[in-house]
């Protein structure tokens, strides 16, 4: 936000309404003024995008929790032979571990349960838990070197959502929605939704931080969609008025407004009095959003059968497609239950159930429609789990801890190379022994798609130039870029 | 484009009529420039310091450079390698180089090639230099106009720019923005009138007065400063548990209303606890160190977590107080301020050395914590507490009056061994409850056996039958025990059968005599035993049973018995166990006895004296320690004395349990409390937590006055330093902060940074006066803030024109009013006063007023006790001022949020003003507001007089503070008119509007026009004018 800037356009607005005195501005020039939608983002900074972005918009499926690699994406087959084997130091290399497991006496190695198959013209493994998104490997990038330095939960998801491991930083949809603007006046620049899952015993917390503006001014923070009563906050008008008396009531209140700006020339007032109404258009363009009445019956099968729950997973992805319609600059699913400390082998394809098919439906419908031109789709979570497991081992079942030196991350859509894979992990999916991809190269990643160079993208805070990527030299993964 | 430049130069502080002649300004113009775009490579860091030029002293920036020349030759431009550097066109010598992405402006050129030519003249950075107090400006456009010298700096800026100051605004509006911004409340109609009325000129400075003294006062300026004090009630970090802290919140509302000297809140704040002879108050206060966020996720490690709560510690300390971004030199020598990494971690070692666990254990009390009574709960305490005494003395008296003849233990034994307790005799256990509630069949002599006691119990029946009872004091089974009972049996009607069953919880344990004819349980396990043959009859017979064959267990407690019999007549006594296992309720007749049983304890739970008198042999006990033994055996053991004694010690119990009760309701907060030992701190290396580097001991920065000598180098030293005569920035950091709160923008308007990276002073000479007169005159803040709102440049009208938008549209010189939007706090508070709703209590525990449902349990971790959130129903809570409203960090309170309150997780000193259809969406339909519009309205029912439109004006002043003028009263007439119409016919929408909320209306009115009001209240308190304070 630049409030020279901001304040010089509020002031060319007034001077184009003209002064014509007190209240015989009326609600129709108003109104009309408002209604001009601009052609190029509202908001934004100068200067931005970049360069010429691939995507325009992008949609994140933030798996938290800690995905297990190996169980998924990360095909290990020499672990069959490992099975109740400790875990060589030579691989460990002294590797800090979470008190959870520092005190176990052995690391036995837990090989995965799972089938893997090649799958596509890639020939990307893909375990037998993802059938669906095995259908779409042909579509995306597989990164399988993702890292991080953090071992918990909440320090690891507030780095990668906001670069930064205690609260304070802007989320990464804040950082887009302050530096591109809002491609739509009707709806918010960056929605995240948080749906239903189904390892109940495994959740971690969510923060409002890591949708949060940290220190940018909080209207670039996301506006959380909420499966239950009004979708955002406070949409509804109370009980008992309807939509003539809400507008009978905004009239007054612009003419009041409007006086109150002839006599003070605030043009805060002025800005109020255009944020008034664009609330009043939301009321009318969210629930047309959610209205899920008129999507044929062929689209709904591509998410699966939950997608008519609302709060599932499959029902917001699909909500994310309707959003991305709307040119919604970015939309953030937080899909909990991801930690499997134990009993993974019954819980983790509860997880993978929720979310597999909805993801191929929600690429397949993006492309159908053509949208996966300029979305960009990201798929991962804060950090991977350790092959060796957690409490007992069985044949049958184990459990695994986190583990931050390397788990996967696929995107997809505008911007990246499809089909390919990217990094390579040792034959314990420990450590990365080709092409590391830290935390922050991934969220220049998706920058550089949006059309950001990322290391100019700052804001001054407390001395510093903040930004999301860190401080040190961080690049985008030109390997899986088109 | 040019516009932009020349308001930004405003803001900055150079003007359009001064650019070009008047000398650069070091400090003002020269250095931030260079700050940003050259220290991060030629700045304080070595490491990163390239072609060993350093630009931020003096030394390094007129030395000799490696590569010959000179990087600035003051008076010669030309001769200046910077110059040369930073005009090149040419990418490779360019300054700043292209792969910093920074560049300067041809303006920013302009002013380091003048300031060259004009002499180069180096200052330090100006807020590292102590404040000298300047002359106020004697010679001003417009004395009259000066009511402070506040104004007098002011106006002297003004007339440099050649812009005049607005009048004072109204009174009505004048009032009301000095109410919300000393109290964070609107002025009652009553207080407007009465300064409408007085026209004496001490009119406004006797509202000022009377405003500081309101309680209200303390709340408002409280709650600001919690937001640097990151104060939350819950941990703030994974689980994000309850934390009981607000003792510390209402410390703080007290301190700003007692007005308690700034220099005092600090120290009390940052050490109040090393303070001699700490009181309550300051101990609380103490608090400000503890109120960070933490965790207790599982798998953290602990000395990361240290690491970070100290961090954060001298991250917020550096905020507050010295207004510097130290958090910096955590991980490399400060970029831009002469902070090297070893400054950091001097400080760190002076927060490093707090006693508590770096883990919070999802405690709400998590140590160290004080307690906090009311005056209530400390007189009920002192009550309990001497009932207490009171009632042990007269237990103590009954003990010394009772004898006991120890003679008979001379021929008794003190070493452990198996003995008989008999667990029912005449009498079942204590809390027995016989199946049916009927008390057990008894037969007494000379007609039936009686084998102890009065009677025996009698079982007679035809086929199966049975005596139980339940819940009966527990036997407890020790190692190796039997468990025994006495039969008689008649040998003229002998059973086929008899069978006894024990219940440790479950009646899974039998054991039976004769014919296996009653089929209970699994036969010849533990669960039905057999024992053999009926035993002989006609005579006392004593069975037996191993308590492991009917598996019982050690540790077991036993509360059931069930006797059971198949026919005939059978005559039970004495049942127990063979145990050398103590039993609950045991006393003993003798003090051998006991004795033994309190071996068999290990002498568990004995006082020192006791233990030492058993353990030694009885022929070496002195006669007072026989005598204390004595005295302790009758009390605690003694069979004999136990009906006596019962009611006293009940009576001792009941006042401990009450005591207890009561201890535990009291409130209790976080505290610092100081090591014995401090931690050792070392310099960590990219401020990792397991990368220890030097050993660093405890100091302050360098270019900062040292810590007085002779003085122990401690937290409280610290703090005393803090807000010693010398120091550059404790002041100004807070006078900036007051200014902020007042005039919407500080001084400096980043107020959380006074180093080179932050923005210079717009009015340097007027800050450092504000802070030499801060400090000089005892750090009084009710005085500071009266001077500041006291002002000819607070009181003046906000309105703007053209000219001063375009010239200064920040309004940081204050040619006219200030004027912003209210915080989310004050916004909420105010529609429940004006509307009547307020309940204005001070203190105590958050409340939670409604909130749409779902928004903790979106993110609360499953086991939370915050992941689900329930409202509190009562006005008596929902209608609390904000400032007691429930703070969870991790999903904070969303009528606050969406006003840019924040989280509360870490420190803030500025809050956002923006401006969004969210914020719009609220104010419209959010639950209390609506509620409050109706309340409004109900007001202007019943107070505001009978014609439409005196209701409306009523309603109007409740609202703005001011009447409206004719084309308000039409607008506002016209729409009630169109209400009524949308509501006419619509009773049930009616009614569901105006039963929104915790209260209920109580006008009598029909519903549609009640409606058609709320509708109207619902725009007053949506006005732009409202929302604001101008």
């Amino acid at each position: 936000m630049d409030p020279v800037r901001e304040r010089i356009e509020l002031m060319t607005r007034r001077h184009f309404f003209g002064r014509a005195g007190g209240l015989s501005i009326g609600t129709a020039a108003l109104a009309s003024l408002l209604a001009e939608r601009p052609a190029r983002a509202e908001g934004g900074l100068p200067g931005l995008p970049h360069f010429a972005p691939r995507a325009k918009r992008a949609i994140y499926l933030h798996m938290n929790g800690g995905p297990a690699q190996m169980d998924l994406l990360d095909y290990k087959p020499k672990m069959a032979d490992w099975f109740d084997k400790d875990l060589p130091d030579s691989v460990r290399m002294g590797q800090r571990l979470t008190t959870m497991t520092s005190g176990q006496a052995r690391f036995p190695i837990a090989p995965s349960k799972f089938s893997f198959k090649q799958h596509g013209q890639s020939g990307m493994w893909v375990s037998e838990l993802l059938p669906w998104t095995a259908k779409i490997v042909d579509e995306i990038a597989l990164i399988k070197t993702v890292w991080t330095e953090a071992i918990n939960h909440d320090p690891a998801v507030t780095y990668i959502c906001t670069g930064h491991q205690l609260p304070g930083r802007p989320s990464l949809g804040a950082w887009l929605s302050y530096g591109l603007g809002s491609m739509n006046q009707d709806l918010p620049a960056f929605v995240v939704m948080v749906p239903s899952w189904s390892s109940k015993a495994n959740a971690q917390a969510l923060y409002n931080r890591l949708w949060g503006a940290g220190f940018l001014p909080s209207k670039y923070q996301g506006v959380a969609f909420r499966s239950k009563g009004d979708p955002v906050l406070y949409l509804s008008d109370p009980p008992g008025v309807d939509r003539a008396t809400r507008r009978t009531m905004l009239d007054t209140l612009a003419k009041l407004n409007q006086k109150e700006f002839d006599e003070l020339a605030d043009p805060e007032t002025q800005a109020r009095i255009a944020q008034y109404e664009m609330a009043f258009r939301m009321q009318a363009s969210i629930p047309e959003l959610t209205d899920l009445s008129n999507e044929p019956q062929h689209v709904l099968d591509l998410y699966g059968e939950d997608v008519k729950k609302p709060g599932t997973f499959a029902y917001c992805a699909l909500m994310a497609r309707r959003l991305a319609e709307r040119d919604v600059r970015f939309v953030q699913i937080f899909h909990r239950g991801w930690d499997q400390h134990g009993d993974l082998v019954n819980e983790l394809p509860r997880q993978t159930k929720d979310v597999d098919q909805a993801c191929y439906g929600l690429i397949t419908d993006l492309k159908q429609r053509g949208l996966l031109d300029d979305t960009l789709v990201i798929w991962g979570g804060e950090f991977g789990r350790t092959i060796y497991c957690q409490g007992g081992l069985t044949k049958d079942n184990y459990g695994r801890d986190h583990h931050p030196k390397c788990f996967p991350a696929w995107l997809c859509g505008g911007g990246i190379k499809p089909g390919v894979v990217y990094g390579e992990t040792d034959e314990f999916s420990y450590n990365i022994v080709e092409n590391p991809v830290h935390i922050h190269d991934l969220n220049a990643t998706i920058l550089h798609c949006l059309g950001i160079d990322h290391r100019r993208l700052s804001v001054k805070f407390q001395g510093l130039d903040v930004r999301l990527t860190g401080v040190l030299d961080q690049n985008p993964v030109h390997a899986i870029l088109a | 484009m040019i516009g932009l430049t020349a308001t930004l130069l405003i803001a900055l502080g150079a003007s359009d009529e001064t650019r070009g002649l008047a000398r650069v300004d070091f400090n003002r113009d020269v250095r931030p420039i260079l700050s940003d775009a050259c220290f991060a490579c030629h700045g304080p860091d070595e490491r990163t310091r390239k072609a060993g030029l350093r630009l931020d002293t003096r030394e390094g920036a007129f030395a000799a450079l490696k590569s010959g020349g000179q990087a600035i030759v003051p008076g010669d431009p030309e001769e200046s390698e910077l110059v040369f550097r930073v005009e090149s066109d040419d990418p490779t010598i360019v300054m700043p180089p292209p792969d910093s992405h920074k560049t300067l402006t041809e303006a920013q050129r302009q002013t380091l090639r003048r300031w060259i030519e004009q002499g180069a003249e180096w200052a330090s950075h100006w807020a590292f230099e102590a404040p000298r107090r300047p002359a106020v400006p004697a010679a001003v456009s417009n004395p009259g106009w000066v009511r402070t010298p506040i104004d007098a700096f002011i106006l002297a800026r003004l007339d440099r720019e050649g812009l005049k100051p607005n009048p004072d605004a109204d009174k009505e509006t004048l009032i009301r923005r000095v109410t919300l911004d000393l109290t964070g409340l609107p002025p009652t109609l009553a207080e407007v009138d009465a300064f409408l009325a007085d026209d004496s000129p001490e009119a406004y400075e006797r509202v000022v007065d009377r405003l500081l003294r309101s309680v209200h006062y303390g709340e408002h300026m409280g709650r600001i400063w919690l937001d640097a004090a990151r104060y939350g009630d819950t941990h703030g970090l994974h689980l994000d548990n309850y934390r009981e802290m607000w003792p510390y919140r209402d410390w703080v509302v007290r301190a700003f209303n007692a007005n308690l000297p700034f220099d005092r809140f600090t120290i009390e704040q940052l050490a109040g606890d090393m303070l001699p002879d700490a009181t309550l108050d300051q101990r609380i206060a103490s608090g400000f160190n503890r109120a960070h966020v933490t965790t207790n996720e599982g798998g953290s490690i602990e000395e990361e977590v240290y690491v970070r709560n100290v961090d954060d510690r001298v991250d917020t300390t550096g905020t507050v107080f010295l207004g510097m971004t130290i958090g910096c030199a955590k991980c490399h020598d400060h970029k831009y301020d002469p902070i090297r990494m070893k400054d950091y971690y001097q400080l760190f070692a002076i927060f490093n050395s707090c006693d508590e666990s770096p883990m919070d254990g999802n405690a709400a009390k998590y140590p160290p914590i004080v307690q906090v009574p009311s005056p209530e709960q400390a007189a009920k305490r002192a009550e309990l507490v001497a009932a207490r005494t009171a009632a042990q003395e007269r237990l103590a008296l009954a003990v010394g009056a009772i004898p006991y003849d120890g003679s008979i233990d001379a021929s008794r034994t003190e070493y452990v061994q198996r003995e008989d307790y008999v667990w029912v005799d005449d009498e079942l256990p204590p809390g027995a409850q016989p199946q049916g509630g009927q008390p057990w069949q008894t037969a007494a002599g000379p007609d039936h056996p009686v084998l102890s006691g009065s009677h025996a119990y009698r079982n007679r029946y035809e086929g199966l039958g049975q005596q139980v009872f339940e819940r009966g004091r527990p036997l407890t089974i020790g190692e190796g025990d039997v468990l025994f009972a006495y039969v008689f049996l008649d040998p003229v009607d002998p059973p086929k059968e008899i069978m006894l069953q024990w219940n440790s919880g479950e009646w899974k344990h039998r054991a039976y005599w004769g014919d296996n004819l009653i089929a209970f349980g699994a036969d010849g396990g533990p669960e039905r035993k057999p024992m053999g043959p009926l035993p002989r009859t006609g005579q006392w017979v004593r069975l037996e049973v191993e308590a492991a064959d009917v598996g019982l267990k050690p540790g077991t407690k036993v509360t059931g018995l069930a006797i059971t019999q198949h026919g005939g007549t059978a005559y039970w006594d004495k049942i127990g166990l063979w145990t050398w296992t103590p039993q609950e309720g045991q006393f003993y007749d003798t003090l051998s006895d006991w004795i033994r049983s309190r071996k068999a304890l290990k002498l568990a739970g004995l006082p020192e004296e006791i233990k030492e008198a058993i353990e030694r042999p009885r022929s070496e006990r002195t006669a007072e320690q026989l005598s204390r033994l004595t005295r302790y055996f009758v009390e605690h053991g003694y069979a004999a004395a136990q009906p006596a004694l019962q009611p006293l010690k009940a009576e001792v119990a009941r006042w401990e349990a009450e005591f207890r009760a009561l201890d535990e309701s009291i409130p209790t907060t976080l505290v610092s409390q100081e090591r014995a030992e401090p931690r050792p701190a070392y310099i960590l290396e990219r401020g990792e937590y397991d990368k220890p580097g030097e050993k660093v001991e405890r100091g302050t920065p360098a270019f900062l006055p040292p810590m007085p000598a002779g003085e122990p180098v401690n937290r409280l030293t610290f703090a005393r330093w803090l807000v010693s005569a010398e120091h550059p920035l404790t002041a100004r950091v807070a006078v900036n902060r007051l200014w902020q709160q007042f005039y919407g923008v500080g001084l400096v308007k980043t107020a959380e940074d006074f180093g080179s990276q932050g923005e210079p002073p717009v009015n340097q000479e007027l800050l450092d006066w504000l802070a030499v007169e801060f400090r000089e005159t005892g750090w009084d803040v009710k005085r500071m803030v009266k001077l500041m709102v006291t002002s000819s440049a607070y009181r003046q009208s906000a309105q703007a024109d053209a000219e001063k938008l375009q010239r200064d549209p920040e309004n940081r010189l204050l040619a006219r009013g200030p004027r912003f939007r209210l915080d989310a706090e004050t916004l909420r508070d105010q529609a429940l006063f004006v509307s009547g709703l307020l309940v204005d209590r001070l203190g105590g525990p958050g409340v939670k007023p409604p909130q749409p449902e779902g928004l903790w349990e979106a993110v609360g971790f499953v086991g939370s006790n915050t992941a689900v959130f329930t409202p509190d129903t009562t006005p008596e809570k929902v209608h609390r001022r904000s400032l007691y409203i429930f703070w969870k960090r991790t999903s904070p309170p969303p009528q606050m949020a969406t006003f840019d309150a924040p989280s509360r997780e870490a420190c803030v000193v500025r809050r956002e003003r923006t401006n969004t259809p969210l914020q719009a969406l609220l104010l419209m339909n959010e639950t209390q507001y609506v509620e409050a519009a109706r309340a409004l309205a109900e007001r202007g029912l019943r107070e505001g007089g009978s014609t439409d439109s005196d209701r409306l004006v009523y309603l109007f002043r409740l609202t703005t503070g001011r009447r409206p003028d004719a084309d308000e009263l039409a607008e506002l007439s016209a729409a009630l008119d169109a209400l009524r119409l949308r509501f006419r016919d619509r009773s049930e929408a009616a009614r569901s509007l105006i039963t929104v909320g915790a209260s209920q209306p109580t006008v009598e009115a029909d519903p549609a026009e009640l409606a058609a009001w709320t509708m109207i209240g619902n725009t007053l308190l949506n006005l732009d004018e409202v929302i604001s304070r101008g």
